[in-house]
Parts: C-alpha cells; structure tokens; sequence
C-alpha cells in the first residue's frame, strides 16, 4: 500500500484484515446534519453476529452495517417542492409473481438535503398477467433530476401497458423510449415561451438513466424482455450468482473510474432489447448504480447480504432495510426491484 | 467487476519548497491545517479521498501519503530548502501515482483520476528539462492513470509556464499582480478545501468531476498571456 519507510503509512482504510458484514449492527451514534463536529470514529469491523434475543426494536431497525458505516447523521429535508418521500417501498403477488421493490434517498442526499433523484414503478397487465416496469436514475446534474426519473418510469410504464392493450406480442421498443425522451423535451418547454423543442433544456432539467421492461408468463416458464439506456442494470440471482443481463457500467481494465453516463433524452444509435428467461427458482434484480455499484459481481459482502435478503421474499419492508445498508462512500440513493417467478 | 470496497479520489499537493518560499511556509502550513479541519467537518466527502502531500524543491519529500485525512490528527509540515527543480516533482508523482493507483485497486477500490494541486512561486530552476517528465506524466497513453494537475503560479511564477504545466487551461491560475504571496497561499488553500470537497460529493454521481475552484486573488493564466 505505501512505500517503506513512511512514517504514516497504513493501508487505504486503516485495516488489515478483510472487512465483515454486520447483520442488524447499530451504526455510531447519531449526529445533526451537515455537523461541524469531527467525523466520528471509525467501529473496528467486527465478525457477523445475528442481533441477540431481546434486542431493543430501534436497533433491530438501524441500517445494516457492511464494513465501515457511512458517518450517522440525522438526515435534512429534501426542501423543494414538489414533495418526495425519502423512501418508497411497494410488495405483492400476482398469481405469476412475487414483486419487493424498494427506492431510497442516498445517504449523501439525505446528509445535503437533496431529495431522491432515483424512482421506479411497477404494475401489472391483467389481460396478460405481465409484469410491467421501469427504474430510473436521475443525472445528478440535472437541475431536476427526479422529475425526470419519475416522468420517465411513469411513462415507460404507462406506454408498455397501453403497447400490450394494442399487441400483446411485442411492444416497439424504439417507439417507446422516444417516446419517454419526447416527453422529457415536451415538460423542458417553457409553458409562455415560444414553440418549439430545446433537447438540450431538456437534458440540463431531467437528464436520467431508463432500464424498463416487462415479465410474461407462459406454460414453458417467464420471459422478460429488457431496454437499456445509461447504466442502471438487471440481474438475475441464480443459485446464488448475480448474472448481469445487461451492459456493466465499468471496464474492469481501465486504469481509473468513471461512471460518466449517457441518459434520456438522448437516444442511442440503436435500440437493442434483451430477453431472459426466468426460471423457477432465479430472482429479477432490476436497480440502479447505487445497487450495482457496491454489488459489484456479487462475490463480497454485498452480495451475500443480498443472497441472505433474496433467498425468499422477504417482508414488505425487508427489502428496502436491506437496501438502506450503511457502507462507508457508497452514498448514492438506490433502487432495486425484485421479482420471483410463481411457476 | 469483483467487489468494490469504496470509491476514492486520490489527491495530491505538489508544494513548492524552495528557499524563495522561506517567508512563506508557515503560511502554507497553516493553510493546509485549515483545510484537514474544512474536511473534518465534511465527512461524507472526505471519505472519498485519500490525501498525499510532496514538497519539491531540488529533490521531493513525500510529507503524507494516501491518508484518510479523518483519521489525522494534524499534517506534517512543509521546510523551506533547496531550488525549484520541476522535473523532480513530475519524476515523482509518475513514480506515486501509478503505484498508488494500483495499490488502490489491490485492496478492491474504484479510483477515479487523481488530481494534482500544484503549487509554485518562482521559475523553474531547471529550465525547459522539466517538460520531458511533465509529458510522460500527462500522457494517458504512458501513465494511464494521469492525473488531472491543477497549477497556481505566484510571486516570480511565469503564466506560460503555469499554463504548461496544468494539464487544461481552466486549471492554471496566477496572482493577480501585486498580491502578496502569503495571503495567496492561503487562498490557493481555501481554493483547495473547496475542490476537494465539491470534488468528493459528486464521485457518486452520475457524472462526477473534478471541480476546480478559482482561488480569490488569482487569475486564469490564459487571460494573462
């Protein structure tokens, strides 16, 4: 990690041994917002251990520790309107699915007072019995990224079931996603301002990822069939391996790191859907980068603490306490749809 | 992709140590202690940096290396010594920064392009030989993990050299003429905090970036030229 001899060398992170995931650990103690205090110490890791018998309830609640937590603080408002909730969580079963999805503002937006800029939405298709969804992530540096993360799952959505009313074959997935950049263009339109279309307004307002898709049910087994723009990705947790199915967002040989993205309303030369099958047994992992990224290929931490959350349905809120787990950097809101075939 | 343990922004102060900056060290030195207590209070940003601080003059002295500046009681300090040898100081850093990357991704962390805060208040004393290490220390195609080097020139600092060394024009800056030398070191410190701390906010974004702060005082070299 350093050179000899420096006196105040230690590794990156001042441990020596591999970090361990705490199950239930209660973070540091919690701090007011955007405090001046000093950071607080860093917890030893500490070997995994199942809360014991008797656990004060707000502990059991207290985010799931993985490694080094992320500072406790007591999170700001997300102070502007129109109002969005730091967390949502929706759970379900149709006679062909179960459905956990949970959306979560990031630590990072919680410590700043930003709102969450990630969103999903999911229904069903009742003539078909399919699944229908979309995860967004809203570009940070747009001025109202989670407008436009919600237009855009709301709209996928909404034009994937209207696609299905008309043929439940195929929808046209080109037509679809233009069809979400022109409403991202139509909404950038000043409501007095002259006619006409500004893409690039657009894009400085609600630039934002888009992974939607939907899951059909036939006799031979589910198939889901996946769009892709910018980097939120899907997964399909199998035997306890994450496969991706679709574009990973890093190159394992670059030198350095850049999550640079591209997002509606700009469009891709060629729209390219993926079709999986989901077998009995495989779970759907849908969900954006703050999921991804920490997940990497599944094989540390992160990932067993999602092999342990998955391995059935969890509770309604199980998921999104999962998913709220505190790892020191990872800091970006996250989302992550789950979806277990019923036959 | 195995797993990632974090993701970090290394950072590095490359200072100029020279005799010329004798009046002055003390200045930088409680500049760059205003900055550990700035990014004290900044949690959540300076846990995404790991902070290295070189002074330079005829040779470099690695002053700290990668630290987690939240687990630092105090920064060492800076001695003024010796002559203005750039070439010492890029020889240096493409000797850190590769391994430093590299050691990084050892212990299963993302790296994004490490930034370069230089800092000079005089010429360099090894004329034009500095540029062949300057180049081989910029080229992506040599050192693939180069850094982006920010540049402050002040006092005897030339514009077109400050210009050469920061590696684009928007990250090179000179005092404004007649500004003393210690008031701008410790507004280049100021500039410092306040890049570091933008810059380690928007790792986790969609688009992060190196945010360059234009220290109160100084101009862009290019507007000198």
């Amino acid at each position: 990690m350093r050179p000899d001899g420096d006196q105040h060398a230690e590794s990156a992170d001042g441990l020596g041994s591999r970090p361990v995931r705490e199950p239930l650990a209660v973070g540091p103690p919690v701090t007011p917002p955007p405090s001046r205090a000093p950071a607080s110490p860093t917890p030893a890791a500490r070997p995994v251990a199942a809360p014991p018998v008797g656990t004060p309830l707000r502990e059991r609640w207290a985010p799931v520790v993985v490694d080094r937590p992320v500072t406790s603080f007591e999170p700001r408002p997300a102070n502007r309107p129109p109002y969005r909730s730091d967390t949502i969580v929706d759970a379900w079963s149709t006679s062909h699915f179960t459905v956990r999805l949970a959306s979560i503002r990031g630590y990072s937006h919680r410590y700043y007072g930003t709102p969450r800029q990630d969103d999903a939405v999911v229904a069903v298709h009742d003539p078909t019995g399919s699944l229908i969804f979309a995860v967004a992530d809203g570009v940070s540096a747009a001025e109202r990224a989670e407008v436009g993360a919600n237009l855009a799952c709301c709209t996928a959505v909404t034009g994937m079931l209207a696609a299905l009313d008309s043929d439940p074959r195929v929808p046209d997935w080109t037509h679809l996603v233009e069809s979400v950049a022109r409403r991202l263009v139509e909404l950038a339109r000043p409501r007095h301002g002259p006619p006409g279309s500004d893409p690039e307004r657009a894009e400085e307002l609600f630039a934002t990822t888009l992974v939607a898709g939907y899951a059909r049910p036939s006799a031979t087994g589910s198939l889901v069939t996946l769009v892709q723009i910018g980097d939120s990705g899907a997964w399909l947790l199998d035997r306890g391996q994450y496969v991706g199915v679709l574009r990973q967002k890093s190159d394992p040989d670059s030198p350095v790191f850049s999550s640079a993205v591209s997002a509606l309303p700009q469009l891709p030369t060629q729209i390219r859907p993926v079709d999986v099958p989901l077998a009995p047994g495989t779970v759907l992992l849908v969900g954006t980068d703050g999921f991804g990224d920490p997940l990497g290929d599944g094989s540390g931490l992160v990932g067993d603490l999602f092999r342990e959350v998955l391995a059935s349905p969890p509770p309604p809120l199980g998921l999104a306490h999962a998913l709220d787990f505190s790892r020191e950097t990872f800091d970006d809101d996250r989302t992550l749809l789950a979806v277990w075939p019923l036959s | 992709m195995p797993e990632v343990r974090g993701q970090l922004l290394p950072v590095y102060v490359m200072a100029d140590e020279s005799m010329s900056m004798n009046d002055h060290i003390g200045e930088l030195n409680a500049g760059l202690a205003s900055l550990h207590e700035a990014l004290m209070a900044e949690p959540m940003a300076a846990a995404k940096v790991r902070f290295s601080v070189l002074g330079f003059s005829n040779d470099v002295v690695v002053r700290l290396h990668l630290t987690d500046l939240r687990r630092e009681n105090q920064l060492p300090e800076l001695f003024s010594r010796g002559a203005t040898s750039y070439s010492a100081a890029f020889t240096a850093l493409q000797l850190h920064i590769p391994q430093d990357v590299a050691s990084l991704k050892r212990d299963q962390f993302q790296v994004h392009r490490p930034a370069v805060f230089f800092l000079s208040d005089g010429q360099p004393s090894d004329s034009g030989s500095w540029r062949e290490p300057h180049r081989r220390l910029t080229d992506r195609s040599i050192t693939r993990a180069a850094p982006n080097i920010i540049a402050c020139g002040i006092g005897d600092a030339k514009p077109e050299t400050i210009l050469a060394v920061a590696t684009h024009p928007d990250f090179a800056f000179v005092t404004i003429e007649g500004t003393q030398v210690g008031p701008a070191i410790a507004k280049f410190c100021t500039a410092l905090t306040k890049s570091i701390v933008a810059s380690g906010r928007s790792l986790t974004t969609e688009n992060p970036e190196l945010v360059v702060d234009k220290p109160e005082g100084f101009r862009m070299a290019i507007d000198v030229i």
